[in-house]
């Protein structure tokens, strides 16, 4: 892991006005987390105008789960009953068929209040109570919220002293469903055991954390959880399965780690390596493309494309500058990235417009439509990406496959903007 | 007990302020909130409510813990505001600072602040902890009305004729086009359209609704307050149709304009509600008594679709729930239970209720999107509720949907069904024959299972009993061959009715 590398040895650039930043609201990535599990029946401590917002971009991306809250506002506040509505509230929820996790997510005006966790319940019925402090005006970006969740649960969950199964591996981040049954394919091919993917639909592989040979994590702000399976002695594999180069170093840092046969293990990294170089090979890709979402995997990404063939020259993401995103970041510079904004703002996303005028935008919705309004082909990250599948060879096929077939509809966004905005709008 | 909430329906008064406000483009707020408050009101829920890719009049303050932990979000809002007016942002524009629920919960009040920003500035307190979006939508636009209306009105005399609409604002279900129609109506009943505040107008031309000499509300919720306070006479805006002719009539008369108001009625009878005449001459009328709907929505449209589904039409209404909840009515815990146990043919909702529909299966039911909270585009001006074109437009829509459940829930040829996988959800029973030696013709069935298979077709909407009927009993008798009984029983049909329930 690349820990010991000092944070001082990039210098960001002067930046322009920060007036809007862009992330979700940070809470959301505990609630994408927590609404997933299987018998999981969140009880969200916060105030009407906050529930009314998380929930509804909560079911927007599928949970489908009726979600739970103490009332609090300004009577329950003054009579200190933000407690007391909280336990009321997870009772209602261990009432549900087949509840087996209550994750109390305490929210900007909970955590303001105070919300003792020592005054909640740790169980209730066969339901655990795990308390996720996740205050917006604390976390800052969506994606880290992901880990606050995850850690906790795992904090409570996970069994520090269960023997380990040498052979196994946790896959950490929130991917699309295929990429883990395609890494796992792979990795069985190795003599790997089995996989768990973290975080996931079921409260038994969350169980099953502590057993694991090592931690892959696939994303680069799962800061707390990482720091829960060191303190477990489980080792920590560095960077991803991403691209040609990053996901062949990938599989040989796993063998290492898990030590796995070197002529097994070399065997299956070739035969990946050839496969994703036959496929760039096949759909290579060409344009300025710029990757400025808010997920915290932005560097990942537009490391692939310039595998791929793209010039990326500005990356902008809504974490923060972290020790696990160093390498991406390095490796970016080395081959001609411009800038890398963390915690970025909107205003910054449009300088590098300006600055660059790309071909294609993965951006925001707030940055796509600016960039739609020039003209140029953008699409909201968030929901494009993250809906592909990314990881090893197969995962390139997709992301590639769908950024080449978006680049060549880009006469359709310039007629779009001429009809619209163009000098030709009147006619 | 402290009260639970089980799937909020309405957002708080902070929602209200923004989407109130920032409907007018001469409007800038800034929004003394935590980056998730700036984000999920300004972006995330407005792609999806409103369909505006996002709001561009309103930056946050960006509460950290810096502001909570004492600092006060007073610097913040400064700074804010001098990074705005060093961008130009500001130029002509209104300032309004908000409050949100985090600042109001560390005290932050910025009435002194506002003064010392850009003239005019000012702070609005949205009383966020307390109040709804119903109650924040019309307090903010009367507060709009004191603060930037009535003084400047007092030069504007009323003009014979002129009529205001007052709301919608951003998140008001399939506002587009219940105004287009409430337009139309206006203008069918003589009058001519003077403001629609605040959706097509501006801040700066907030005096001028002084000028209208009626003043139509477009929902029951809000509005209300500022039309008392403009003095001149006001209606709510209408659905069905009996509710639809009597505001004609009614604005006729206050506008001096009967003839034309009496004309449009009658020339709205042959041409737009004829399609209404010729369903109900027809056989789809024949449905609407066994048509049974239950309604969560606004309580304008509760109201609405319960004259005009319920009272002029003759569909039983299941049950209401209005937002915001009035007293007696069922709360979202009592609608899941229902829903669960017996959910009627037609669900007017919001993503709750198609929730609680999906957690209960219950396929044999319509859900028709009628409220937020709920991902929707409701841009196109043809889907209105309101007025003439609104009740053509339900009564088409529950129609087609009738339509549809005979496709999908008649009866179909077994052959043609595969032999394996869930064949019930397309209407077909599983194939009989696949027991050896089976002999053909109905199996007799115990007079308990019969009672047993009657309650439970009692439970499911009246049109799709047919097929579940013929479903169920295949299903029954196919298992009782299987299990080589020479009759239906009890025990065995409730083994089938709860294994369709999974």
């Amino acid at each position: 892991m690349s820990d010991s590398i000092p944070l001082g040895t990039i210098t960001q650039e002067a930046k322009p006005c920060q007036l809007h930043p862009q992330s979700m609201c940070p809470a959301f990535g505990s609630l994408r987390v927590l609404t997933r599990i299987e018998g999981s029946h969140p009880v969200m401590a916060t105030d009407t105008g906050c529930l009314y917002g998380l929930t509804f971009v909560t079911h927007f991306y599928g949970a489908r789960k009726s979600i739970l809250a103490p009332q609090l506002g300004t009577a329950e506040l003054m009579a200190g009953q933000v407690v007391e509505g909280t336990r009321a509230a997870i009772e209602v929820a261990a009432k549900e068929p087949g509840c087996q996790i209550i994750p109390v997510v305490s929210l900007c005006v909970a955590e303001t209040a105070g919300l003792p966790e020592e005054m909640l319940p740790k169980k209730i019925g066969n339901a655990e109570v795990v308390l996720v402090r996740v205050p917006a005006y604390a976390i800052h970006s969506h994606p880290e919220a992901k880990d606050v969740a995850l850690a906790a649960l795992l904090k409570r969950l996970g069994n520090a002293t269960a023997p380990k199964e040498k052979k196994t591996l946790a896959l950490l981040g929130e991917v699309f469903p295929a990429d883990p049954l395609a890494i796992d394919n792979l990795l069985r091919q190795m003599g790997v055991e089995a996989t768990i993917t973290l975080p996931g639909r079921s409260v038994d592989d969350l169980r099953r954390a502590g057993h694991v040979g090592a931690l892959a994590p696939l994303h680069p702000f799962y800061k707390e959880t990482t720091a829960v399976f060191r303190s477990w002695s489980i080792p920590v594999v560095g960077g991803a399965p991403v691209g040609i180069s990053g996901s062949y170093a990938w599989l040989k840092a796993v063998g290492t780690l898990l030590d796995l046969d070197p002529k097994l293990v070399n065997d299956v990294a070739e035969g990946e390596r050839a496969r994703a170089e036959a496929m760039l090979k096949a759909q290579p890709l060409s344009g300025r493309i710029f990757v400025t979402g808010y997920e915290g995997t932005e560097l990942a990404y537009a490391r692939l494309l310039v595998e791929a063939g793209a010039e990326v020259p500005y990356v902008s993401t809504s974490i923060g500058q972290d020790p696990l995103v160093l390498p991406d970041e390095m490796w970016l510079r080395a081959r001609g990235t411009k800038e890398i904004v963390y915690r970025k703002s909107l205003e910054e996303d449009v300088a590098a417009l300006d600055k660059y005028p790309p071909d294609f935008v993965l951006g925001t919705t707030p940055f796509c439509a600016i960039a739609k309004e020039r003209g140029i082909p953008a699409m909201y990250f968030t929901n494009q990406l993250a809906s592909r599948p990314f990881f090893l060879s197969t995962g390139m096929a997709a992301t590639l496959g769908f950024i080449n077939q978006t680049m060549k509809g880009h006469e359709r966004y310039q007629w779009m903007h001429a009809f619209f905005e163009g000098e030709a709008a009147d006619a | 007990m402290p009260k639970v909430i089980r799937d909020l329906s309405d957002s708080s008064s902070y929602w209200a302020a923004v989407w109130t406000m920032c409907a007018m483009p001469d409007v800038h707020v800034i929004c003394d909130a935590p980056i998730g408050c700036f984000n999920l009101v300004a972006t995330a829920v407005p792609d999806y409510t409103d369909a505006i890719p996002h709001i561009e009049n309103i930056t946050p303050s960006i509460i950290t813990e810096n502001e909570v932990g004492g600092s006060g979000t007073g610097p913040a809002v400064q700074r804010t505001y001098e990074n705005l007016r060093s961008e130009g942002v500001l130029e002509g524009k209104h300032l309004i600072v908000v409050s949100t629920a985090e600042s109001e919960m560390i005290g932050s009040d910025l009435s002194d602040l506002v003064t010392k920003l850009q003239p005019g500035t000012t702070f609005f307190h949205s009383e966020s902890l307390s109040d709804d979006e119903w109650l924040g939508r019309d307090r903010v636009l009367q507060w709009l009305w004191e603060n930037y209306g009535q003084d400047a009105a007092k030069d504007v005399t009323v003009e014979p004729g002129l009529v205001n609409i007052i709301g919608p604002t951003y998140g008001c279900f399939n506002a587009p086009s219940d105004l287009h129609e409430i337009k139309r109506t206006i203008e069918g009943a003589g009058g001519r359209l003077n403001l629609v505040f605040p959706y097509e107008t501006t801040l700066s031309n907030m005096p001028q609704l002084a000028k209208a000499q009626v003043n139509v509300v477009l929902y029951k919720e809000f509005g209300h307050t500022l039309a008392d306070s403009l003095g001149q006479p006001w209606l709510h805006a209408p659905m069905g149709m009996q509710g639809t002719t009597q505001f004609v009539q009614k604005l006729g008369e206050l506008l001096g304009t009967q003839e034309k108001a009496s004309a449009f009625i009658q020339q709205e009878k042959k041409t737009t509600l004829s399609a209404i005449w010729d369903l109900w001459k027809g056989p789809q009328s024949d449905w609407f008594p066994t048509t049974n709907v239950g309604i969560v929505a606004s309580g304008t449209y509760v109201d609405g679709f319960t004259a005009f589904l319920g009272d002029e039409l003759g569909m039983p209404i299941t049950f209401a729930s209005s937002r915001p909840l009035r007293p007696g009515e069922l709360d979202n815990e009592g609608v899941r239970q229902l829903l669960h146990s017996s959910p009627p043919a037609f669900v007017f909702g919001s993503i709750n209720e198609k929730i609680y529909l999906s957690e209960a299966g219950a396929r044999y039911t319509n859900f028709v999107p009628a409220a937020f909270p709920g991902p929707i585009v409701r841009r196109a001006v043809g889907t209105p509720f309101m007025g003439y074109r609104g009740a053509v437009y339900l009564l088409q829509e529950i129609v087609n949907r009738l339509y549809e459940v005979l496709f999908n829930f008649l009866p179909v040829d077994s052959a043609y069904s595969r032999p394996s996988g869930n064949g019930a959800l397309n209407g077909a029973a599983k194939p009989t024959n696949n027991k050896p030696g089976h002999l053909p013709g109905n199996l007799p069935w115990q007079p308990e299972a019969k009672a047993l298979l009657d309650a439970a077709l009692d439970r499911l909407p009246f049109l799709p009993r047919i097929s579940a009927s013929r479903e169920i009993q295949m299903q029954a008798e196919l298992a009782a061959q299987q299990a080589e009984l020479k009759e239906v029983t009890a025990e065995l049909i409730q083994a089938v009715l709860a294994a369709r329930k999974n």
